[in-house]
């Protein structure tokens, strides 16, 4: 009995060993062409150890005129910035409503809400950009943000599951000491949601960072571009020939900042995740 | 100024939940409405729209681009999703057990996913890269002949599927902490009654987590229905139209041959689709999925 | 629909708090105020070095011009028709343009993108010959005698060799004479064969020729086939009928085809994108010994890491279609409010100071002005000047105008033969088996557009 276990156990060992190797060698290749040069990129096969580390990769990928990374970089976190920072505020506010009253209609406003979650952005995107468009908003970054200042389907139901976990007794004791209803949602509801706060601010920083569609619908001008158009005009004819090794140095860099917001965050970000999987 | 008990009620509720009711009117309501109204319409972007009754819908029906498309995405759901799903709960398995470096293990499976959108794209593409590709690299010492990948109409779909299999450490890791909220007195009951591990599985495991791998299946459809970013990047479609995924085929109608009409009546099958099958997959899992508790109020 | 979209602005501007943050930071619009004021024209172009070049034009111009202001925008190649449409139904028309996409001038027209300058010329009194432009170049932006666009560029497709990989061959330089009857695509082939080296190792293969004349639909044209009915090129480029089936047209593409699958001279697809990226130029890798292209491509000499040559396109099967001719003009669009200032401009970039200095500035645009030649032909490095002028003379004389400028709704028609060729290049199809679906799609598809 025992050695069934260890055995199945030491079978599971070694197929989580050989899998999660091959899960992690494309970003082995990634960091090793990297740090390539030009000609040793071209070779096959292909060396899995640079020749010689080319760090310089990186500063070039800044540096480079044609590419602007630096300027690509500002413009995302820009966005992404201020679309968590609408996101979390507004999908708190109303999560909060849906929580807390029970208005009228508010069975049926939360299911038009949670139906709002499967409504695929290009089935709408075309009046929205004809709405923009008439906004005069194009080439700005407004259309990109200005909609998560009206809170998201996902996070307001999320942040709903996590009001209700709240009991009503901390409600009742603000009663008493004659809070307002605006203030008891920013001082009692609003300390106690730190880690749900977290995962929205998670989800939608990590939305917003890769979103490709908004940013290739509303931005025009170069200057104005996100990471992920500019990263996907690298292959495009801009180049003659494609800077593989910088084009790698670019996904690194555009990783970074995801890969530190988890690393942060990762253990409330599953508690999130689980509590808007279980209903 | 004193408002009843129910008016108070009222009055904050939605005082609260409005930026989301004016957000969902702008936002959702007018633009599905409008897209309604837009696909009865011949409409360039340039001159303004000329109403046109069901000629793009009937177009649609006639053209081979439209079928291709969702013959396209279609393929790709059926076998991604499931295929992704499964090897998720697999791992998550796999991994909640009393094994050594389970933390690592975790971290490892996981890591790939934050390589998403653009960055996912320009690596995969890379990889799969014909003549100096890793991939390809990697099939020769199976002695297997290189492939063309995105480059030959039979493999590029195929390559996106195998690509979309490394996002799985997402889906692994809500099982996981999913897996980890099974009661573990319930196991041990059915480890005492002497019942199977595949039938503990069935009988215990998953009905457990079965809301969950529900909420992933319908997120999972509805994402994949929605595909754009390799198309755009690596593919642009091709080749010989391979990749031609249903919301690329309605973004360069719209975008790049200003067929807004035309596009349109797609986004309105598309929100049908995306209701039909969500609708579709409630009902049926109704006998399968167990909620806590009962059923959801 | 207009008023129903209206309706909601208004609905959004009142509900809205954020209204006011917006109109904060929103674009305001620029007054028109009166004619002392700066107008600012806007120059849209393509995000490519030989392009952007105008932009250290700009300072020059306006201290010429005090009272105009030129701002440059920009989009990759891949997008710039699909911006600029979605630009001008934005009411953020550019000023200035050309047909630098996959779009061409009759396209354009036949949308009624272009302002006629008939007028405004007439009344500055413009003289093609003052800035040394020939009128054949005048005539192809004219419909019914009314002037849409000015050339400003000549491009023209040339014959690029690496002159590194004919040395360590031993091969002998092809010819720039345009007169040289002897200089045929056999030969071509023959010499090409001489220079490819296919090895499983990706470092050692190198191919012969890239033949990249034209777009897909113009190389029949090259082997003596045509495609389009005869009354395309006086309609408004609606041809009636297309011939892509036929079997001239299946015997043409089999040659150009035949360069990568029978005669194994050319590269594969497969490995252009490897070495040289999904959109790149494999002749710059190094690895190909002859590449005939769009002499743009002259304009990137300084980033070859080997020494180039120029040489004529051989003799296909009409001996008087050897090169497609790209002249490219500078438009004035519809809904241009300055377009006075806008042409003050166009005239600005024709003058033989400013087009000498853009060929300084892009690297090489080669000009259209007369009078500013011989400085293109003097301004590549290792490449003797003479010999440019051959070629681009010899180009001139045996040259086809684009069918992207001359035939309407392009864009459209190039990308279903790009995709629809995909297979055959890839040579996991026979050109005589793809060709008649293909020309069945084009029917449909025309028959669609031209309706």
């Amino acid at each position: 009995m025992m050695n069934r276990q260890l055995i199945s156990r030491g079978l599971a060992f070694l197929i989580l060993i050989v899998c999660t190797a091959a899960m992690i060698s494309p970003i082995f290749f990634m960091i090793s062409t990297s740090l390539k040069t030009k000609s040793e990129m071209l070779l096959f096969p292909p060396t899995w150890i640079p020749q010689s580390f080319q760090w310089d990769n990186f500063k070039e990928l800044f540096t480079n005129e044609e590419i602007k990374f630096g300027v690509l970089y500002q413009n995302s976190i820009i966005i992404a910035v201020l679309t968590v920072i609408g996101t979390v505020f507004s999908s708190a506010v109303v999560a909060y409503g849906f929580s807390r009253y029970r208005g009228k209609g508010r069975n049926l406003l939360f299911m038009l809400m949670i139906s709002t979650m499967m409504l695929p952005y290009p089935a709408i995107m075309i009046p929205q950009f004809l709405l923009f468009s008439d906004m005069n908003w194009m080439d700005t970054f407004l259309p990109l943000i200005v909609p998560a200042f009206f809170g998201s389907a996902y996070q307001i139901f999320l942040l709903r599951q996590f009001f209700n976990t709240l009991p009503n007794e901390l409600y009742d004791s603000g009663k008493i000491d004659g809070a307002s209803e605006l203030r008891m949602f920013s001082s009692i509801a609003l300390p106690l949601s730190g880690p749900a706060l977290a995962t929205v601010a998670i989800f939608s920083f990590v939305w917003s960072w890769n979103d490709l569609l908004g940013p290739v619908l509303y931005l025009n001008s170069q200057e104005k571009f996100t990471l992920p158009i500019g990263m996907a005009a690298m292959i495009s004819s801009k180049f003659r020939i494609a800077p593989w090794n910088l084009l790698m140095c670019a996904a690194i860099m555009a990783v970074i900042p995801v890969v530190a917001l988890f690393a942060v965050a990762q253990k409330r970000f599953t508690e999130g995740i689980v509590l808007t999987g279980i209903k | 100024m004193k408002l009843s008990a129910s008016g108070r009620e009222n009055f904050y509720f939605y005082l609260f939940i409005m930026p989301w009711l004016i957000g969902f009117i702008i936002f959702a309501l007018y633009p599905i409405a409008a897209s309604l109204f837009y696909s009865f319409t011949d409409y360039d972007i340039i001159s303004s729209p000329k109403f046109v009754g069901l000629a793009n819908y009937q177009e649609l029906f006639q053209d081979d681009l439209f079928y291709k498309s969702i013959w396209v995405t279609f393929k790709y759901t059926i076998i991604s999703v499931p295929l992704t799903l499964i090897l998720s709960l697999i791992f998550a398995m796999l991994i909640n057990q009393k094994i050594p470096a389970k933390g690592f293990f975790r971290t490892a499976m996981y890591f790939p996913s934050m390589v998403s959108g653009v960055s996912m794209s320009l690596l995969w593409f890379w990889i799969f890269n014909p003549q100096i590709g890793f991939f390809n690299y990697i099939l020769s010492w199976f002695g297997v002949k290189p492939q063309l990948w995105f480059l030959d109409e039979h493999l590029a779909l195929w390559a996106l599927i195998i690509m979309s299999f490394w996002g799985m450490g997402a889906g692994m890791l809500i099982f996981l902490a999913a897996l980890q909220g099974v009661p573990a007195s319930l196991l041990e009951a059915a480890k005492l009654d002497g019942a199977s591990r595949w039938s503990t599985f069935w009988n215990v495991t998953f009905p457990m987590i079965s809301p969950i791998f529900l909420f992933q299946l319908i997120m999972a459809i509805i994402e994949s229905f929605q595909v754009f970013t390799p198309a755009y990047v690596m593919t642009q479609g091709g080749p010989n139209y391979s990749t031609r995924f249903y919301v690329y085929h309605l973004y360069e109608s719209a975008f790049k041959n200003f067929r807004l009409g035309y596009a349109s009546a797609m986004a309105w099958l598309l929100l049908i689709a995306v209701l039909i099958i969500t609708y579709i997959i409630m009902k049926t899992s109704n006998r399968y999925v167990y909620y806590e508790g009962g059923k959801e109020s | 629909m207009k008023n129903g979209r209206k309706l909601w602005f208004v609905m959004l501007a009142t509900s809205m708090l954020l209204t006011l943050f917006l109109s904060a930071c929103g674009k305001g619009g620029t007054s028109e105020g009166s004619s002392s004021d700066p107008v600012t024209i806007t120059y849209y172009t393509i995000d490519s070095p030989d392009r952007t070049f105008v932009e250290k034009l700009i300072p020059d111009f306006e201290s010429k011009h005090p009272n105009i202001k030129v701002k440059v925008d920009k989009a990759p190649y891949e997008q710039f028709d699909s911006k600029l449409q979605a630009n001008i139904a934005a009411k953020k028309s550019p000023d200035i343009t050309s047909h630098f996409g996959y779009g061409g001038f009759m396209e354009y027209y036949n949308k009624g993108l272009l302002t006629d300058l008939t007028d405004i010329m007439k009344a500055d009194n413009f003289k093609a010959s003052d800035y040394g432009i020939q009128d054949e170049l005048m005539n192809i932006y004219k419909v019914d005698g009314k002037t849409y666009g000015i050339p400003s560029n000549n491009y023209v497709t040339l014959m690029l060799y690496n002159k590194d990989m004919f040395d360590k061959a031993g091969v002998s330089y092809p010819p720039s004479d345009y007169e040289d009857k002897s200089w045929t695509f056999d030969k071509m082939i023959e010499m090409a064969k001489k220079l490819t080296v296919v090895s499983d190792d990706i470092t050692k293969t190198q191919y012969g020729v890239d033949f990249g004349w034209g777009e897909l639909d113009m190389r029949p044209a090259y082997f003596g086939a045509k495609v389009y009915s005869d009354d395309a090129w006086t309609n408004g480029g609606k041809p009636s009928e297309t011939y892509f089936g036929s079997p001239e047209a299946i015997a043409a593409y089999q040659k150009w085809i035949g360069l990568i699958w029978d005669q194994k001279v050319a590269p594969p697809p497969a490995f252009s994108k490897a070495v040289a990226g999904q959109f790149g130029d494999p002749f710059l890798s190094g690895k190909i010994g002859m590449s005939v292209v769009g002499s743009w491509s002259l304009a990137s000499q300084k980033d070859f890491n080997f020494k180039v040559g120029v040489a004529a396109v051989p003799i296909g099967g009409n001996p008087d279609v050897r090169s497609v001719l790209y002249v490219d003009p500078l438009f004035v669009l519809k809904d241009s409010k300055h377009p006075k200032e806008a042409y003050e401009f166009i005239k600005y970039m024709l003058t033989t100071e400013v087009q000498e200095k853009s060929i300084e500035l892009s690297g090489g645009t080669p000009p259209v002005n007369d009078n500013a030649k011989e400085k293109y032909y003097n301004s590549f490095e290792g490449v003797d000047p003479q010999v440019i002028k051959q070629v681009y003379e010899g180009a001139n004389k045996y040259g086809v105008e684009s069918y992207n400028h001359l035939i309407s709704n392009y864009s459209q028609l190039n990308e279903l033969l790009i995709n629809e060729f995909q297979s055959v290049q890839n040579g996991d199809q026979k050109v005589e088996a793809a060709l008649p679906g293909i020309q069945e799609k084009i029917t449909k598809l025309l028959e669609r557009l031209n309706k």
